[in-house]
């Protein structure tokens, strides 16, 4: 029984550090594709008297992707709409050119005015609509949430350090005797400590196994029954096999460093 | 013979300097002597003992133990120095969670022994110090005479050339200080180490030639 405690005081902290790196992991993979549905669905808007192709627009901007030009009928079909034919041929005859301009990254309200100040000074635009504000307040709402989050594993981390060192007291005392013993006796670090090093590793592996367990369920399970709609589009960024592998790396790093300073700690070995 | 032990102005201090234990002092060991060193309480016996195996470092002069001189020593240097080292102690430090049998093979485990050559020392160790049937006892189990027994077997277990030992029969009755004091005089007689005793009281039946250090105010001298 206090053998399992001792398990679980070590195994717990290290499942919120885990916890903590899986969800930057998730959080930053949902930002990408965030910013790549944002980009995808957000066009420059540009009113021009002359034709405008891609490759002049790029020339202004390396960050512009392609130009779509709207079509101009549609335009002048709905400005016409009730009138006379006669209306429309005037009104096409005098209509500027529309385009959409589509952006090959997210950019930041600050290079979105950059890039309108560009498109403006070329011959013959009369107007560039970036729609910046409802651009860019979906995206602050969205990296506030996160910052806030990070905020929030930091303090976790450190908070579960803090038990991750409690427990290796613990454990230093558990061992003292039996390390200072085999010391004497001229056992290196390595062998002093092996049996720390086996506890570790045991519990970081089954911090990890525990963790991938959490995940896939909420993969799995959860996410799929949940009903917010951000979540099961983003279904595939919460998980992948890859976060395993370096949840697994981290816990053992962890451990590793934890139990190394112990069995330094635990030296009487004055240096030479 | 060959110098094991050599101290020269040889001073001994805690915390920095500020409290000089041994202050400037000479002796040598030589190979297979078997050596005493008594003294009153708070005298620095232990402290010069813990010296030998390196626990504490010189604070002034050189002391040389196997030719190696323990000013300089380098960790690993120190580590390899005492798998070539027994020690034993008063309050006997055994591994309480280890079998009686592993305690004894210890030094052989760190070595990185086989477990068929570990299996036949613990074997003959215990058998030479009449533990053989308590081998896969814990050391919690046996009496104090016992736990002592095996902490000599232990350091004889890799027939080190230098036997330390810490006021050994302290918390001993007399008749398991007497298979003490017989374990150590054999292993300076027959196995040729250099044995070296701290303790209060000398044994009145002792059946070797043996030197007698006096440690006081920080001093030694040989008493002949």
């Amino acid at each position: 029984m206090k053998s399992i405690k001792e398990h679980m005081m070590f195994i717990l902290p290290l499942m919120a550090m885990l916890i903590g790196v899986e969800f930057i992991l998730i959080f930053n993979r949902v930002t990408t594709s965030y910013e790549q549905k944002l980009k995808n669905e957000y066009a420059i808007l540009v009113v021009s008297k002359k034709q405008l192709s891609t490759p002049i627009a790029r020339g202004v901007s390396s960050k512009i992707d392609s130009v779509e030009a709207m079509n101009r009928e549609d335009i002048a079909k709905e400005v016409t709409s009730g009138m006379q034919d006669t209306a429309m041929v005037a009104i096409m005859k005098d209509l500027p050119y529309f385009y959409r301009i589509h952006l090959n990254r997210y950019l930041s309200l600050e290079e979105l005015k950059d890039i309108q100040a560009k498109l403006k000074g070329i011959d013959g635009v009369l107007n560039v609509e970036i729609f910046g504000e409802n651009y860019h307040s979906k995206h602050t709402m969205f990296r506030l949430v996160k910052l806030i989050l990070n905020i929030f594993i930091i303090m976790l981390f450190v908070v579960s350090i803090f038990l991750v060192v409690k427990q290796m007291e613990v454990w230093q005392l558990a061992h003292k005797d039996r390390m200072k013993i085999m010391e004497i006796f001229g056992a290196p670090m390595m062998l002093r400590s092996g049996i720390l090093f086996k506890i570790a590793f045991i519990d970081a592996i089954i911090a990890t196994l525990l963790n991938i367990g959490i995940f896939v369920y909420l993969n799995i399970s959860w996410a799929k029954s949940s009903d917010i709609n951000f979540i099961k589009e983003n279904q595939g960024a919460l998980i992948n096999v890859s976060d395993f592998i370096l949840m697994l790396f981290t816990a053992i790093v962890i451990v590793s460093v934890s139990v190394f300073i112990v069995a330094v700690q635990s030296s009487e070995v004055p240096e030479g | 013979m060959a110098s094991v032990i050599s101290a020269n102005n040889l001073t001994l201090a805690y915390e920095g300097g500020k409290s000089i234990v041994i202050n400037n002092i000479n002796f040598t060991i030589e190979q297979g002597e078997f050596v005493f060193i008594t003294g009153p309480s708070g005298s620095g016996k232990s402290t010069l003992l813990k010296s030998m195996y390196g626990q504490i470092k010189p604070y002034d002069g050189t002391l040389h133990i196997g030719g190696l001189n323990m000013s300089s020593i380098k960790k690993g240097q120190l580590l390899q120095l005492r798998r070539n080292i027994g020690v034993i102690f008063q309050d006997y430090k055994l591994i309480n969670e280890w079998s009686v049998e592993k305690n004894v093979v210890l030094p052989l485990i760190i070595t990185g022994y086989s477990l068929d050559v570990q299996k036949v020392q613990a074997e003959k160790l215990l058998s030479h110090v009449r533990l053989s049937e308590y081998a896969n006892k814990y050391p919690l189990e046996l009496s104090g005479g016992e736990q002592q027994r095996v902490g000599v077997a232990r350091a004889l277990s890799k027939n080190p050339f230098l036997i330390l030992a810490d006021e050994p029969t302290g918390n001993l009755d007399e008749f398991s200080s007497g298979v003490v004091w017989d374990l150590l005089e054999n292993a300076c007689d027959q196995l040729n180490a250099t044995v070296v005793v701290v303790t209060h009281k000398i044994p009145t039946i002792f059946n070797i030639p043996y030197r007698h250090f006096i440690i006081e105010n920080g001093g030694v001298h040989e008493v002949h």
